[in-house]
């Protein structure tokens, strides 16, 4: 063993075993696996909770809608060049979604050269819906614009890339 | 005296075990208080490992949350065999490796980023005082997730081998880079 292996064996027995993170993770993670026992709790509540529970939403409705009503002119002002930027971005979003459903019933009939080419679709969806919910709070924000672009485009070129290689085109 | 000494130690570990069994009974039967008491016992050596592996904050952070909302699902299928602790720490490295491959995939494809980026950072006098962590954060992604599983928490190269998706021999030349590359932010000479 050199000076040097001896001298990192020591620095790696002194690391700290331990390191607190600088935010607090447990809310997050309850409502994780609230989410997860939800469906198992659901059938847990009795009648009369349910119809208690439902007075209560109808009653939040109610004043959400009343003040809706007041506040929205101010709002929807207020917010009129970030929704209008939005609707763009779904606008993008639905027509990306038409052209990868076209191009997916074009090749139905065609085998996938590769197994996972689905998971990769997903992966990228992921990938979209990541950029489009930083969007949602910049939605002027070009760069993000250009991923989200770049996202599709690849998404496209996926799809065909597995159903119609090079090879088959010459 | 020796052997007393050795005695309390052990009924101490066993007392430690005890408590912890029923934690993770209680954890199994859907308690989440106890599955809370778990999770502050373990966040910080899960946090650890999760930002060692990861490299970043934020996303050490997110896949900390990540094991434990897993754990919570999965903890039925802890047997009691080994160490809770270990099983623990092998579900963490598996799931903040997979979490990093959903993050970073898409975001390496989309911009073509070189695998191997070293943050550039000027060299430590070759002092004892070495902040060790900040020099493996500074190591590329491969060598660094090589090394913390390797040389920190003593996965043999076969097992990081299958776990990260490379061969054998890759994960040892990963490990050897990233000796060297400490070697270099010590500012150590070759011998």
């Amino acid at each position: 063993m050199s000076d040097f292996d001896d001298k990192l064996a020591r620095h790696i027995s002194a690391l700290s075993k331990e390191k607190q993170p600088e935010r607090v993770l447990w809310r997050g993670i309850e409502l994780g696996i609230t989410s997860a026992q939800n469906p198992a709790s659901n059938d847990d509540v009795s009648p009369s909770t349910v119809t208690s529970r439902q007075w209560i939403a109808i009653a939040a409705s109610v004043c959400l809608v009343t003040v809706l009503w007041f506040a929205a002119p101010f709002a929807f002002k207020a917010d009129e060049s970030r929704s209008d930027g939005y609707a763009l971005i779904n606008a993008m979003s639905v027509q990306q979604q038409q052209q990868v459903n076209s191009l997916l019933a074009s090749y139905q009939s065609t085998p996938a050269l590769t197994q996972d080419w689905q998971e990769q679709l997903k992966e990228l969806d992921d990938a979209a819906d990541v950029i489009k919910a930083a969007l949602k709070d910049d939605p002027d924000n070009s760069a993000l614009i250009k991923m989200l672009h770049h996202v599709y485009q690849q998404q496209i070129a996926l799809i065909e890339r597995v159903h119609a290689p090079k090879w088959q085109q010459i | 005296m020796e052997h007393t000494q050795q005695r309390v130690v052990h009924a101490n570990v066993v007392f430690g075990n005890k408590s912890e069994h029923e934690l993770i009974c209680k954890t199994k039967e859907g308690d989440k208080q106890a599955f809370r008491t778990l999770y502050d016992d373990h966040i910080g050596r899960v946090y650890a490992l999760c930002y060692r592996l990861t490299g970043e904050k934020g996303m050490a952070e997110d896949a900390s949350q990540e094991v434990f909302i897993q754990l919570w699902k999965k903890i039925a299928n802890f047997d009691g065999q080994s160490q809770f602790s270990t099983w623990l720490h092998s579900v963490t490295a598996n799931i903040a490796i997979s979490y990093m491959r959903k993050q970073k995939g898409w975001v390496q494809r989309m911009f073509n980023l070189e695998n191997s980026g070293i943050n550039e950072m000027p060299a430590e006098e070759n002092s004892t005082d070495v902040d060790l962590e900040a020099l493996i954060i500074r190591l590329p992604e491969r060598a660094r997730m090589v090394f913390v599983l390797h040389a920190l928490e003593g996965y043999r190269h076969e097992d990081i081998a299958k776990m990260l998706n490379m061969a054998v021999g890759s994960s040892k030349a990963q490990f050897f880079r990233a000796k060297q590359l400490l070697k270099e932010f010590m500012g150590v000479d070759d011998e």
